[in-house]
């Protein structure tokens, strides 16, 4: 194996001041929180991982691997996905040293904490009647409610405050993958507002306002109109006051609590 | 497309049909390839051949054109709407990540696949039912084997089949019984390299090429004894240090690992001996501050001669790659009049997004026009050289790493004049790092940030007089499956939500389609005719679809077998 004279190792000369890996019933990653070693990290696995998981972690041809946390892992886990790689699958093991592969995970964990937000000052028994009453008819929490919208029950976990407050405010900011509007013209004038779940040259499968699940073929249909709006009605603070905001906003908290309760 | 051209085929077909007939009489098909113990099998005049005679399928493209367009007419513009699978085959084996990307031989009725995982099959062409099962043992510790578990097909003489593998060797089979005759090693898997193409099969020889340029390798052409599994010769991408090219390196550490792999199937003109070959990305793919220079003959067509292997000339269409836009492409064969001269010419779309039109005999370009929208270069200048304008991405969009187009094969239809590829439109961005060089590991120096809202994929027709496009048909995300044509003006095509489609040439209008349930991905179609009835078979998923018209839609000659 050929080593560039004259480039320095220098990922590995950052790790490599940290403490060595102690033996123990649980390994914990020894850069834990280390700054310098997440960067590292970062550096590391946008070479090694991005090419398959997606630059942001997001995932490409391999999956999103920034919910690992969240779904119940710990770092000694991914660290042995990264070293053996997934038998039957293009994951491939890794040959790294040990330092590597745990600042990498150390990065990983990093880019899948959300910090919990402070629910201070908000009345979750408030803001669950607030959600119930603005909010339900589209979004499920806990197994009840409308389906147009995604699923909330876990969204304080994986969302900022910031984020989930943009969200509110002005949702067509940003429009999640898999709920986006499109406007249908059928051949008699009928007009379908709906989401789109899935597209092809020829046809396209849509949610629409009343919950119906529909597939149409593209010839059939007089015109179809992607919007950039989403289908989420704007709460401004009109509709919802900063008050009313904060209440949502620790209802959807206690969820997250409730939803990691379980695991 | 006129009725009487489709009787003359189809009776003269008839005659080949009654030979393959009697001969298929006197064997037993229960177990193994039917067939004359005394078949010769393939020789290299048929393969010369090629599309001469369309119930046969010798070599990647068809024939050694590269432009995959058959001379077969009984599917055409009026009753390809009426196209149905007439039969689908099983393979079991999943590409993770990436496609079933073969392209399937026909010999005598029988069809020769390779798959994923390095499977291999024989199936009876007319069912689809396999006569013999081939899966090669692999070891755990394969590098980019691991990252695309592919293989794009067979090559085929006499009795032979031959095949290369993902621990990088190339086998020899015998086509009756799938049993492995030979076995040679190509390159080192554990330093990253794999095999992934179908070999080509010139006048005694099997060429191949290798995968790995996304590790510390260098990247080389290989000529094989087909009798004994001897090297001929070898042609390295990457020049010897010292020799010419070399000065476009900045030290020879940097150039012996700099990549410009060759896993792509080039073309052969048999009449000047010429090897058409198309060479991968420089190693790093995105970090270019350690390999300054044009880094030759990485992203470039090399022309070598198939006796000795020696360079006769090149042309490179991305000097200083940092987009890991190989050019890993079919080079296409055409005879174009130019300026009241006929002049014999290669094309390539490149992952670049520039169609190229090159003089094949000396590799003078003839014509470089964008087929695709982004701001990397919109001219080539009189140098030869691109004008790069955008070369991160900061002012504007880039193709992704996937490029403009892939390797999917193109198709040429020489009647019509135009070009077919699938152009993918996407907009990414480069961000480049000093990578790390460990045993085993790809590595890439940098990060690709792709905006996945703006991308779409389009099948385009290009005038290969101008570069003009003609017309385009879209689809909702860039693509990588290849595209066929054949003589009734028929263009057919897959795209990356599955859809198996045919168009019509001359106005891009969508005629058919089927929808396959899986991604075609770097695999297109190939057609044949056996009993008078017309095939095509698309590769789709974990399936092996062949399509064709229904029984009653033309008079069966032979009342089938
Ligand atoms: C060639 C593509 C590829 C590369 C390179 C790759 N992965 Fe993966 N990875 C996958 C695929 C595909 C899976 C899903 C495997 C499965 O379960 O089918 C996966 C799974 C994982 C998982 C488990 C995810 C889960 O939900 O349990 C982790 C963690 C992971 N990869 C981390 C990494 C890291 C870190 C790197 C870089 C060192 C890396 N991967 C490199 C393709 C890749
Ligand atoms: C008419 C249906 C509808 C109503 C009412 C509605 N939403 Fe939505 N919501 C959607 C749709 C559709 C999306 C997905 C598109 C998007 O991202 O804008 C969405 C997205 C969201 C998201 C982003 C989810 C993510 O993954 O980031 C949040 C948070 C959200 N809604 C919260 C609320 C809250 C809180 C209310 C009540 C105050 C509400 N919504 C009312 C339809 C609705």
């Amino acid at each position: 194996m050929q080593r560039t004279p004259g480039t320095p190792v220098k990922l590995l000369a950052i790790v490599c001041l940290a403490a060595p890996l102690h033996a123990g019933a649980q390994v914990s990653n020894p850069f834990e929180g280390d700054a310098r070693a997440i960067r590292a990290g970062e550096r590391l696995y946008a070479n090694r991982c991005a090419a398959c998981h997606g630059a942001d972690g997001k995932g490409a041809t391999g999956p999103d691997v920034t919910m690992l946390w969240l779904e119940g892992t710990n770092d000694e886990h991914v660290f042995q996905t990264v070293r053996e790689g997934v038998d039957g699958a293009v994951m491939p093991p890794s040959f790294a040293p040990d330092e590597e592969l745990w600042a990498m995970v150390a990065y990983l964990r990093d880019i899948s904490t959300v910090p919990p937000f402070d629910p201070a000052g908000g009345d979750a028994g408030s803001g669950r009647e607030i959600f119930a009453a603005n909010c339900a008819q589209c979004h499920r929490v806990n197994g009840d409610g409308g389906t147009l919208g995604p699923d909330l029950s876990n969204i304080a976990a994986v969302r900022s405050r910031e984020a989930l407050i943009g969200s509110i405010r002005d949702p067509s900011e940003t429009v999640e993958a898999g709920y986006r509007t499109v406007t249908l013209v059928a051949a008699d004038g009928e007009r379908i507002e709906g989401v789109v779940k899935g597209e092809d040259a020829f046809s396209i499968q849509v949610v629409d306002t009343d919950a119906r699940l529909q597939g149409y073929l593209k010839a059939n249909l007089r015109r179809f109109v992607h919007e950039d709006e989403s289908l989420m009605p704007r709460f401004g603070r009109l509709r919802l006051s900063e008050r009313e905001l904060d209440d949502l906003l620790a209802f959807l908290g206690t969820l997250r609590e409730d939803a990691s309760a379980d695991r | 497309m006129s009725m009487r051209k489709t009787l003359v085929l189809v009776s003269g077909l008839l005659l080949t049909t009654t030979v393959a007939g009697a001969l298929f009489a006197q064997s037993d098909p229960s177990d193994s390839v039917p067939g004359d113990p005394s078949d010769p099998g393939v020789s290299y005049a048929d393969i010369l051949r090629g599309f001469d005679d369309p119930s046969s399928w010798l070599t990647y493209s068809g024939d050694f054109s590269g432009r995959r367009h058959s001379p077969l007419t009984q599917i055409n513009r009026e009753n390809v709407n009426r196209l149905a699978p007439a039969w689908t085959f099983q393979t079991g084996t999943l590409t993770r990540g990436r496609g079933f990307e073969t392209t399937p031989l026909l010999y005598d009725g029988v069809l020769y696949v390779t798959g994923s995982n390095n499977f291999a099959w024989a199936l009876d062409a007319r069912t689809g039912r396999p006569f013999w099962t081939y899966q090669r043992d692999l070891p755990d510790n394969l590098t980019y084997g691991r990252v695309a578990p592919v293989n794009r097909g067979f090559g085929m003489l006499g009795n032979r089949l031959f095949m290369v593998t993902l621990d990088a060797h190339l086998l020899a089979f015998d086509r009756r019984t799938g049993n492995v005759l030979w076995d040679v090693v190509l390159a080192d898997y554990e330093i990253g390299h794999a095999a992934t193409l179908a070999p080509l099969v010139i006048d005694d020889k099997v060429v191949v090429g290798i995968s790995g340029g996304e590790y510390p390798t260098r990247g080389f052409i290989d000529a094989y004894d087909p009798a004994t599994g001897d090297l001929v010769w070898r042609f390295y991408t990457i020049p010897d240090w010292g020799e010419p090219g070399s000065e476009t390196w900045p030290n020879e550490e940097a150039a012996m690992q700099g990549g410009g792999g060759t896993w792509m199937t080039g073309s052969y003109d048999p009449e000047l001996d010429l090897l058409y070959w198309g060479t991968g990305n420089p190693n790093p793919d995105y970090y270019g501050a350690s390999r300054l220079g044009d880094n030759l003959y990485t992203a470039s067509i090399v022309a070598v001669e198939g006796a000795t292997g020696e360079l006769k000339w090149h042309y490179q269409f991305t000097p200083h790659d940092i987009h890991d836009w190989d050019s890993n492409h079919v080079p296409v064969q055409a005879e174009l009049m130019i300026d009241g001269e006929e002049r014999k010419v290669v094309m390539v779309a490149n992952r670049n997004g520039f169609f190229y039109v090159l003089d094949r005999r000396d590799g003078e370009l003839l014509l470089a026009e964008p087929f695709t929208d982004t701001t990397w270069a919109r001219e080539i200048g009189a140098d030869g050289r691109p004008i790069v304008l955008n070369n991160d991405g900061s002012g504007g969009c880039l193709p992704d790493q996937w490029g403009g187009t892939n390797f999917m094969p193109p198709t040429y239809d020489p009647a019509l004049e135009l070009f077919f590829v699938n152009a993918r439109e996407t907009c990414s961005s480069y961000v480049p790092f000093e990578p790390e060089y460990v045993r085993g590991e790809a590595t890439t120096g940098g990060v690709v940030w792709t905006d996945r809202d703006v991308e779409y994929g389009a099948l385009r027709a290009i005038d290969v007089m101008t570069g003009e496009r003609l017309w385009e048909f879209r689809y909702p995300s860039a693509t990588m499956a290849g595209v066929m044509s054949t003589a009734a003006g028929l263009v057919f095509a897959g795209d990356h939500q599955g859809n198996f489609m045919a168009f019509d040439g001359a106005t891009g209008e969508n005629l058919w389609y089927y929808p396959t349930g899986s991604r075609i991905w770097g695999a297109a179609a190939m057609t044949y005719i056996l009993d008078g009835r017309q095939f095509v078979v698309i590769p789709s998923g974990t399936t092996l679809v062949a399509f064709a018209l229904p029984r009653y839609e033309f008079a069966s000659p032979a009342g089938g077998r």
